[in-house]
């Protein structure tokens, strides 16, 4: 079986993604962007107590790496078009999943993400967030529907902790795109400088 | 003009927006709040600042208090209020307590 990244973000669906790629055999590494200060200290508490669960249930370390991401979202609101910020921000959230690949020898990048859950999952969005990386990614949960993920998140157990209160990142924008155009997304990325932006996320992650 | 502190959507903060709507500008706010030795991210759309309770105020008006305990979200809005000049105050209405947030590696 193969060694991946599986970003984790707090919510229902990553522990239940991640817990697919458990019970097939693969080795997983989880990945966290941190957004505070747009989100509160709760989405970071949720993931350790997610991995918990799931260590526990595959008798399995599961590094975790927490990235700083709220210096990158300054940088992208203060210097990029706001209605594209969820396509950046996911960028660099999948480029530093990568960064972290690299440096685990991980071969694949996986997330919850299924389709049209919120307005800003659609497939061009998606294209466009993924064309920043070269890694293939994996989504076990691209074809099932809301009830059926609560479902499988409440036998798992993390569905709880999932729905605990917490703040809704601040840095999504009041209307966000859903239909994205990679030109412009490259055009509005030029705006700020990708790799040291990157090196000082990946630098300052910490492995929990 | 603010009236009340409502729970936001994710049950982890209050939040209040003016009614008319009023927008704040960003930049005298962000001079006030340093002025009082209050750390301030400025993210050009809108503020972060940590007050006893973490806020973040956009430029529409509209400020999310991140705390879920009802006295430091009142007792938070009232400063804001006092120094930002801010109209009329606001009541809360749920409890429990927040860590406030260190902001400093974030500030402009």
């Amino acid at each position: 079986m193969a060694r991946g990244v599986m970003l984790m973000s707090g919510g229902i669906d990553s522990p239940v993604a991640l817990n697919f790629m458990l019970r097939q055999g693969h080795e997983m590494v989880a990945v966290h962007m941190d957004n505070r200060p747009f989100t509160d200290d709760t989405p970071l508490e949720k993931v350790v107590d997610h991995l918990a669960i799931l260590r526990e249930r595959y008798a399995q370390p599961i590094p975790l790496y927490v990235v700083p991401h709220g210096s990158t979202q300054v940088t992208l609101m203060r210097n990029t078009d706001r209605h594209v910020g969820c396509i950046l921000c996911r960028r660099f959230m999948w480029r530093s999943a990568e960064r972290i690949a690299e440096r685990e020898n991980a071969t694949f990048l996986t997330t919850g993400e299924a389709l049209g859950q919120v307005a800003s999952q659609t497939l061009s969005n998606m294209r466009s967030a993924t064309a920043s990386v070269r890694l293939p990614i994996v989504r076990p949960l691209i074809g099932l529907d809301k009830q059926e993920i609560e479902r499988e998140a409440k036998e798992l157990g993390t569905y709880g902790i999932s729905t605990r209160p917490g703040v809704c990142c601040q840095a999504v924008p009041d209307k966000p795109a859903t239909r994205s155009n990679l030109i412009q997304i490259l055009r509005e990325e030029e705006r700020v400088d990708v790799e040291a932006i990157l090196d000082d996320a990946v630098r300052k992650a910490v492995l929990r | 003009m603010y009236r009340t502190l409502e729970v936001c959507s994710n049950r982890g903060g209050f939040e209040t927006v003016p009614e008319p709507p009023r927008p704040i500008d960003l930049a005298q706010a962000r001079h006030r709040l340093e002025a009082a030795g209050i750390a301030v991210v400025d993210a050009r759309v809108m503020l972060i600042a940590a007050l006893e309770a973490e806020v973040t105020i956009s430029r529409t008006g509209r400020i999310l208090l991140k705390t879920p305990d009802r006295a430091v979200a009142d007792r938070t809005f009232a400063e804001l209020q006092r120094l930002l000049d801010l109209p009329v105050a606001a009541k809360a209405s749920q409890g429990g307590p927040r860590t406030r947030r260190k902001i400093e590696g974030l500030r402009a």
